[in-house]
């Protein structure tokens, strides 16, 4: 399959994903009705159905470690940073759900979103098997919004101060960063799976002719994604913070950040 | 007393400045930041003339195809020993020295945050460099280049002490530079006057504060990677030896990880010393002040990962080729951001042409021009043809003279009023500036094109090919510029100071804290502070009809943290990339193993039952200061001694496990397995020992009667810090070393 044909064809129209979507908007009406956001939210949504049923998914789903990492860095990091823009600012965490706002607890998911399933065996599964696959994405999508919930939080008063929020983001960046490190500088696969697909579409000549992507570098590029792309996320959160603090003792009113 | 002194009377007596200025060498003993400063910037100096001799020498050698001045190893002994003096022992003190007298002019301070830190800071520059000089005595000085590439600088090719020196000198200085930062996040967090909040920070101290998180995080990596030089050379290990499995790629990976952040390290404080000037010689408060300190911050940040860009020719791949590239070129736009910045400030400024003015204007010009050919090393293609070039020389002098010196020589003439009482002499300022201008345009505009046309950087001579002499000769002739620039720098530092126009309090018209009192300032800094409300207090009570809006709340009183809190975060923030650096280096060759002894001779089940005496004794310690915190004396000591006696039962069954590998005739050189298990277990028993020794002196302390102060009790919790951080490394270590090889 050529390099065209393939970004034609290699879509996949999963249903579950976009019978999920639709449930979901229904679901943030009937919850929020007028008051949500309804942009952030749809972004959210079209962010997600990309991930899952653009071409990038096809490569992700066994053949390039790096699409897997582009999907996952959109999960952990874009959707749940745009699903907690979305909410209502009126909105707050029910009394019992208060525990997981612990900044130690937000940023614990956030970076053992990171770590905890690039441990090779839970990478390999989650590759190859539906179900954890599906595990992982929702583990993904809640620990990304307890990550998120410190800095983006819908009220003020429920976000970190602007100083310790850049404390918790730089320190996050590093975490990141040091396993990023790690699976670019690693000799061996961390995610065996992508060292030989099976190749169902018949793309792998492609692959690795065509588009020069070994199984080497196809790991260099995925870590080094979620050490460089992954970190100017966190940077620009780091910015917003920045813009947040001098901004003022004035209430918020608008705040703006991805 | 009978015969032996108390505790209390000990300190008073090595404590009290007062009853040690009768000493004659009080400047020697000295722990005021304004002398220490002074200390600070005049051993630069010393230095700065040492460097410029070694850079003349080299010129004279360069003037002339196929000279026979020098032999090739004397200029790669005066290249290296040039490199290293001017980073390390000029730029570095001199910023830190400027940082020294005005932060805490500026926040309202008294003095730094650990007075004795910040001398231990300077007095570790001249050891640094003693040592470093010393070489020359002792078989030759490093001629590695300042970088020291492996393996040119292992034992097999570099057998003379010249690069253990070098190494030995640098982890002084660098443990020196560390503790400056370290007290500079102390006192700019814990020390502010009333009024002074984080966000009326002057641009000065902003920007040296968010620089001292980059000494923090950078230096401690090359303080590892310095440790394992020393360990390959001095211990017979194999860290960065290709052919008993090491990787010289993994040194210029430690170097460059820490070399890239100092170019910003020294970089920094120059836009921090501009970032004041250029308001106050522009009539005009700085154009954007949110923007300068927020794009400090993220050059600090990127700063730390593009590090890849010096290694482009290394042959990292494509990969990281690329990302490094784009990462790279990222910085360029908070660069960016503050050029504009400036130039802004000045537009519609009533400017006045004095000289700090004047070296501010050549900075910007300067540095515009050391940012564009640094823009294009980081495009891989370009960066392929003229690396290690003298196109590569001509860029970072632009960014090390151009900038850097300039902004240094603008503050030194523009601080000097507040320092000595009296002005420089502006006449001669002029001179030193146009020569300066002259001759470092002359020498390296030239050398761009020398590069171009294909000369090699760290050539001792070069053939006669068409236009190289000519080119040689004019960058030559410009040095003689510089030279005579700095003598007459130093001739108007020593005559302004005896017989210069005495200044006043406040000679510029400026805004910030630093004006406000005395030339120079009384011991204490200040008699009273004025109110504070916006980021140029001067500005208000000067026009109490306009004065600028306020900044946050007015009544900004705040609880500033306890400083030892502070001051032993910011420390264990640095051991935490000494450490991590280490776990790193030891999991790179952990995945590619090789022939001999590996993790399967060490005996888990052991070390677990000692790693558990190990995290107990945490929990010993946070009951001990419970009961401190109850005031109940005895039982915090008794939890204290529990704590002492479960770390040295950690520290036995370590070195039993080390006795045990010796016996099977595994050690250090045995083979990279044992290199990096002893590397890393080693600095970690190395640093429960030193836990061991300051919990020893609490003991001992409490134990005397000393336990009720509240200085007792801060300083007794900042060594708890450092005690639990000490646990938490030990559980990744165990996490590494031990148990990863078992989930296989």
């Amino acid at each position: 399959m050529t390099t065209y044909q393939f970004f034609t064809t290699a879509w996949t129209w999963n249903s579950i994903v976009l019978i999920l979507s639709a449930l979901a908007f229904v679901g943030y009406f009937l919850a929020f009705g007028q008051r949500g956001r309804l942009l952030y939210f749809a972004a959210a949504v079209v962010v997600f159905l990309l991930a899952f049923i653009s071409p990038f998914s096809a490569l992700a789903n066994g053949y390039l470690f790096s699409a897997h990492m582009v999907q996952h860095i959109l999960l952990v990091l874009i959707v749940p940073a745009l699903l907690l823009l979305s909410l209502p600012w009126s909105f707050s965490l029910r009394p019992s759900l208060t525990y997981f706002s612990h900044p130690l607890v937000g940023w614990v998911a956030g970076v053992g979103a990171m770590w905890l399933w690039h441990a090779p065996t839970l990478c390999n599964a989650a590759a190859t098997s539906r179900t954890v696959s599906a595990i992982q994405t929702t583990s993904l999508i809640l620990m990304g919004s307890m990550f998120w919930w410190q800095v983006l939080a819908p009220r003020e008063e429920q976000r970190l101060s602007p100083l310790a929020g850049i404390v918790y983001l730089f320190s996050a960046c590093t975490a990141c960063s040091v396993l990023g490190i790690i699976l670019t500088f690693a000799p061996v696969s961390i995610c065996p799976v992508y060292q030989h697909p099976v190749d169902r579409l018949g793309m792998l000549s492609t692959i690795r002719g065509d588009w020069g992507l070994t199984s080497n570098r196809d790991q260099q590029i995925g870590g080094l994604l979620m050490w460089v792309p992954m970190c100017a996320i966190y940077v620009t959160a780091i910015l917003a913070q920045l813009a947040r603090w001098h901004s003022g003792s004035a209430p918020q009113t608008e705040e703006s950040n991805a | 007393m009978n015969g032996t002194t108390t505790i209390a009377e000990f300190r008073d007596a090595v404590l009290d400045p007062a009853k040690r200025a009768h000493y004659r060498l009080a400047w020697l003993s000295t722990v005021d930041h304004k002398r220490i400063a002074v200390l600070y910037m005049l051993t630069a100096l010393v230095f700065f003339i040492i460097g410029g001799v070694e850079a003349l020498f080299m010129r004279l050698q360069l003037a002339v195809p196929n000279n026979h001045f020098l032999q090739p190893d004397t200029f790669n002994q005066l290249f290296t020993m040039h490199g290293t003096t001017m980073i390390f022992l000029v730029v570095m003190p001199v910023v830190f020295g400027l940082a020294n007298y005005v932060l805490p002019l500026q926040i309202g301070a008294r003095d730094m945050a650990f007075p004795r830190l910040n001398a231990f800071g300077f007095w570790c520059v001249p050891f640094g460099g003693i040592l470093l000089h010393f070489s020359v005595l002792a078989g030759g000085a490093p001629a590695v280049g300042w970088f020291s590439y492996a393996p040119l600088s292992e034992t097999p090719y570099s057998s003379s002490p010249g690069v253990d020196y070098w190494a030995v000198a640098l982890f002084v200085l660098g443990i020196g530079s560390i503790s400056f930062a370290i007290n500079t996040i102390a006192t700019v967090i814990s020390l502010r006057g009333p009024g002074m909040t984080m966000r009326r920070l002057p641009l000065f101290t902003w920007i040296n504060f968010v620089n001292a998180f980059i000494i923090i995080f950078a230096l401690p990596v090359l303080n590892a990677g310095l440790a394992m030089i020393l360990i390959d050379r001095l211990l017979q290990g194999h860290f960065f030896l290709p052919f008993r499995g090491g990787s010289p790629v993994l040194w210029q990976h430690v170097f460059w990880a820490f070399g890239h952040p100092e170019v910003y390290i020294m970089a920094l404080p120059a836009f921090a010393m501009v970032s004041e000037i250029i308001p106050v010689f522009s009539r005009k408060p700085i154009f954007g002040y949110e923007f300068v300190a927020a794009s400090s911050v993220a050059i600090a940040v990127l700063s730390l990962g593009v590090w890849g860009h010096h290694m482009f020719t290394v042959g990292m791949g494509r990969p990281l080729d690329v990302f490094f590239a784009i990462s790279s070129m990222l910085i360029a736009i908070p660069t960016g951001v503050k050029v504009l910045n400036w130039t802004a400030t000045m537009l519609g400024g009533r400017i006045r042409f004095d000289v700090p003015m004047l070296c501010c204007i050549a900075f910007l010009i300067q540095f515009l021009v050391a940012g564009l050919t640094g823009i294009s090393h980081a495009s891989v293609a370009l960066d392929w043809q003229t690396k290690n070039s003298y196109f590569l020389v001509a860029h970072f002098h632009f960014v090390a003279v151009g900038a850097i010196v300039f902004a240094v020589l603008g503050a030194i003439q523009y601080w000097f009023p507040k320092m000595t009482g009296r002005m420089m002499s502006e006449s001669l300022g002029r001179w030193t500036f146009w020569l300066m201008v002259i001759g470092f345009n002359m020498t390296f505009v030239i050398q761009h094109f020398l590069g171009l046309l294909g000369m090699p950087r760290r050539v001792f001579t070069y053939p006669d090919l068409p236009n190289w002499g000519w080119m040689n000769m004019l960058s030559t002739a410009g040095v003689f510029f510089m030279s005579a620039s700095a003598l007459i720098l130093v001739w108007n530092l020593a005559t302004s100071f005896f017989r210069g126009k005495i200044a006043g309090d406040n000679p510029w018209d400026a805004w910030t804290l630093e004006w406000a009192t005395t030339s120079p300032p009384p011991h204490e800094n200040f008699i009273a502070l004025p109110p504070i409300r916006s980021r140029r207090p001067l500005w208000d009570i000067a026009n109490p009809d306009r004065p600028d809006p306020v900044v946050g709340e007015v009544s900004a009183a705040v609880a500033l943290p306890d400083h030892n809190k502070v001051g032993i975060l910011s420390f264990i923030l640095s051991e935490t990339g000494f450490f991590g650096a280490l776990i790193l280096a030891y999991l790179y060759f952990y995945a590619r193993p090789g022939a001999g002894p590996g993790p399967k001779e060490l005996d888990v089940p052991r070390t677990l039952v000692f790693s558990v005496c190990l995290f107990a004794s945490s929990f010993t310690f946070w009951r001990s200061e419970m009961a401190l915190h109850k005031q109940k004396r005895g039982s915090t000591l008794g939890w204290l001694a529990l704590t002492i006696v479960l770390g040295a039962v950690f520290l036995g069954g370590q070195a039993n496990e080390y006795w045990k590998l010796f016996q099977s005739g595994v050690d250090l050189s045995t083979n990279m397995f044992s290199t990096t298990f002893f590397t890393l277990t080693g600095f970690h028993g190395l640093h429960v020992l030193l836990g061991l020794i300051t919990l020893l002196i609490f003991l001992w302390l409490g134990w005397e009667g000393d336990s009720v102060s509240s200085k007792f009790d801060s300083a007794f919790k900042a060594a708890g810090y450092y005690w639990h951080f000490v646990d938490v490394v030990w559980v990744f270590v165990l996490l590494t070393v031990y148990i990863l090889p078992l989930v296989r």
